[in-house]
């Protein structure tokens, strides 16, 4: 009896659009995630951010909950986007390979994840908001919405 | 022939119709489903902003303060010479500055004197190296156990409080005030102890360069019987962050911890400078291989 192997239809190309907005957005979260990481390890105090109370950027910095495990929050979030934005080289988009697509899937839904776990502990811990926190989550999630976006619209 | 080409033509045509309507109900239904997640992650944050806008503002309070447990104050009074000896001064950042002043005593005693404040994070770190240098001089009653506030950074860090404390000790005596609550209050925070106005003076003269590094005007502000001040914490206090008064206390006698290297390691060039007040008495504490180690980095001499 022979088994014959059903081949897998081969990955289409996304549209490039997506493609390079993918990329910039990752490229534009890894340098805010430099700048918090370059704070967190000077212990500065001074991060550029108004002080209004609800908007409190070192009070959440300096919160327990900017480490997860022991390792500063804002290194986690470097090195997710150093990977993400590996992942969304044009180059790497353009791979037949399912592995990096799922790779690129897997790490843009971890990171929305994590995003609503910080703000829970934003809204419901520290009771501040940090506004360069919050621009990281919206690069976060405009990156998932692209990442998902692209996927939806490969050509076969 | 020809009209037998034209229909395999056309079924092919049908086909690649076919396919091409398939493909693009699979996009389409692939872009349902993207728009879905990312629809339901921004319901999940809005969920979540109205849920916190529901409880009203100020929700989060630092902790009421209160007597610290039999056992943390055991930890902080109780730290092995060898850990002291083994973390030497440890992570410490700043050390007591030396100054030429009048010196300041009490019941034929050096005085040292703590100005801080209860909601204060750099005096919530700081607290914990006084506390352990003191009890190497003498012993604590009543130490206070409270956080510092839950509205500034480093929020809720977990500390002593030296309001209503007792020290006793027959090498020094031991002034801490703290000049408010944790609790806000008409946009301040609530008064608590009040600082005399002899160590007002004190502390307007000597909290400023050039006595203390930077800028000066930190709390807490520390003088040493008139020969050595400090002005702010000796170590971050992130150092503390999410660690209970128990962890802390605990991680005093693990000589490996990070906090150990910086609690103790201060508390080292704390008593490095007191024992530099009492004439290197008692001389079992003076002169340990830890404080020893201290005084090569705290300006010594009279």
């Amino acid at each position: 009896m022979v088994q014959v192997e059903q081949e897998r239809p081969s990955l289409g190309a996304p549209p490039q659009g997506f493609v390079w907005a993918t990329l910039l957005l990752a490229l534009a979260g890894l340098a805010v995630a430099a700048y918090l990481s370059y704070e967190h390890l000077t212990s500065s105090t001074s991060l550029a951010c108004p002080d209004t109370g609800a908007i409190n950027c070192v009070k959440v910095t300096t919160s327990r909950y900017s480490s997860v495990l022991g390792i500063p929050v804002a290194y986690l979030g470097l090195a997710f986007y150093l990977a993400m934005a590996l992942l969304t080289l044009p180059a790497l988009w353009a791979s037949p390979r399912r592995t990096v697509r799922n790779l690129r899937l897997t790490a843009a839904s971890s990171g929305i994840l994590f995003v609503l776990y910080l703000v829970w502990a934003e809204l419901f811990g520290v009771d501040a908001i940090c506004l360069w926190c919050t621009a990281v989550h919206v690069i976060t999630l405009a990156l998932f919405a692209c990442v998902l976006s692209a996927e939806a619209l490969r050509t076969r | 022939m020809s009209e037998t080409s034209s229909r395999s033509t056309s079924a092919r045509e049908r086909a690649a119709a076919i396919r091409a309507e398939q493909a693009r109900r699979e996009r389409r239904g692939k872009l349902l489903m993207a728009g879905a997640a990312v629809g339901a992650v921004l319901l999940v944050v809005v969920a979540l902003v109205a849920i916190r806008l529901s409880q009203g503002p100020g929700s989060k309070h630092a902790t009421a303060s209160g007597q610290a447990t039999g056992s943390v104050l055991r930890d902080v009074s109780n730290v092995d010479p060898a850990t002291f000896d083994a973390v030497g001064l440890g992570n410490v950042q700043a050390v007591p500055s030396k100054i030429q002043a009048p010196a300041m005593r009490q019941g034929g005693k050096p005085r040292m004197l703590y100005v801080g404040a209860e909601y204060c994070p750099y005096c919530a770190a700081q607290r914990w190296p006084v506390a352990v240098a003191l009890s190497r001089f003498g012993t604590w009653s009543h130490l206070g156990s409270t956080t510092s506030s839950a509205q500034d950074v480093f929020p809720s860090t977990a500390t002593l409080s030296f309001h209503n404390a007792t020290y006793r000790s027959r090498y020094l005596a031991f002034n801490g005030v703290e000049t408010t609550t944790n609790k806000p209050q008409n946009g301040s925070y609530a008064p608590l102890d009040k600082l005399s106005a002899s160590d007002q003076k004190l502390e307007d003269t000597y909290n400023k360069p050039p006595y203390v590094p930077g800028s000066g005007g930190s709390i807490p502000f520390i003088d040493i019987a008139g020969r050595y001040v400090s002005s702010g914490a000796s170590y971050s206090p992130q150092l503390l962050a999410g660690k209970s008064h128990s962890q802390i206390a605990a991680a005093l006698n693990d000589p490996h911890s990070a906090i150990a290297k910086s609690v103790d390691g201060s508390a080292n060039a704390i008593t490095a400078a007191l024992c530099d007040v009492t004439g290197q008495k008692p001389g079992n504490v003076c002169d340990s291989q830890g404080v020893k180690a201290a005084a090569s980095r705290v300006p010594a001499g009279s």
